[in-house]
């Protein structure tokens, strides 16, 4: 099942606007490879579930995945066939905002090697471009 | 280890001139410490990257600049591709200093358990001689059974030197394989509202 937050304030938000970098978010902390994000945009919340299952089918029992971003934006949509008006949509999916440089999933306990094949099927999910990061020097 | 770096002293100030600075293969940086006055300097992109490379926090500057300084900070660009600024400060050999090392693991664990290895902390600071700081802390996990870990205390540190991390953090254990995650759990289809009691309780009255 897609993530989704367990209670919220307001059903429904606005679109705002994604501006400027990433300055949190953005170094890999709980894993040694990290997929880092380097356009801004929406991921809907399927797309992260579908990305874990795709990394999950590739490292499974070997490494472990972690997922950095959490879908925490309702959107709402307004039915086929409405004339406009009659106020705003019903909230219809819930993404995660992301900024360029954030890093969106994470694995621990694989190689250089297996961590870009299981990036390259899991950036294949994403729709915005992505790379592969190592860690920062300390 | 000490490293050598050389050193220019840096006029331009402000994010225009840096900008300009880093444009040209410079890497702005900072001296400061010792109740003495801060010096702005700037650093060749290369020897910079070198440094970082070879993990040493010890460096002896030449150039403009004869001094010895400690690598406090660096500072990278949002996507951590650049280095965008260093913090030196200035350090003596005797002086005890605190610094983050890095953790490498050595060794291979025991396969019979059919654990998986979790590296949790994968920085550990120290307080130690400047003169002996290593660039990495070395844990050994060789032959380590199922069910086991390392803690922050029991790391070989280099001599003099305590530990500012917990003791009882745990740099790394060997958990069981974590099973198959792939079921569809069920779960609410929309989210609880907080202020929803609230605005009924309002609505009653």
């Amino acid at each position: 099942m897609a993530l989704m937050p367990k209670r919220v304030k307001h059903r429904k938000s606005q679109r705002g606007r994604i501006k400027g970098n990433a300055t949190r978010g953005n170094k890999v902390v709980f894993g040694e490879f990290g997929l880092q994000s380097l356009q801004g945009g929406w991921i809907r919340a399927q797309t992260i579930e579908a990305g874990r299952i795709a990394a999950n089918q590739y490292v499974r029992g070997e490494g472990r995945l972690y997922i950095r971003i959490f879908p925490d934006k309702p959107i709402s949509s307004k039915p086929l066939e409405t004339r406009m008006g009659k106020g705003k949509g019903e909230p219809e999916y819930w993404v995660a905002v992301v900024r360029p440089g954030t890093v969106l999933y994470e694995l621990a306990g694989v190689t250089e090697a297996q961590a870009k094949v299981c990036f390259a099927r899991l950036a294949a999910k994403m729709p915005i471009k992505v790379r592969m990061v190592r860690r920062r020097p300390v | 280890m000490i490293e050598t770096l050389e050193v220019v002293k840096r006029e331009a100030q402000g994010s225009w001139n840096v900008g300009k600075l880093r444009a040209t293969g410079y890497v702005p940086a900072i001296l400061y410490g010792h109740g003495e006055e801060n010096i702005c300097l700037s650093i060749r992109k290369e020897a910079v990257a070198a440094l970082i490379k070879h993990g040493s926090k010890l460096v002896s500057l030449t150039g403009s600049i004869k001094d010895t300084a400690l690598l406090r900070e660096v500072q990278w660009d949002t996507f951590g591709s650049n280095v965008i600024h260093l913090d030196l400060a200035r350090v003596s050999q005797s002086e005890t200093v605190e610094v983050t090392l890095p953790v490498q693991l050595h060794g291979e664990i025991a396969a019979a358990g059919g654990g998986q290895l979790r590296f949790a902390t994968h920085e550990i600071t120290i307080r130690c001689p400047a003169a002996s700081i290593p660039d990495h802390l070395t844990v050994e996990i060789a032959g380590l059974q199922l069910g086991a870990s390392i803690h922050v205390s029991e790391v070989k540190l280099p001599a003099g030197a305590t530990p500012v991390t917990l003791g009882s953090v745990v740099v790394v254990q060997v958990v069981a394989p974590a099973g198959s995650s792939d079921d569809a759990a069920a779960v609410a289809v929309e989210p609880e509202l907080i202020r929803k009691e609230k605005a009924d309780a309002a609505a009653k009255a």
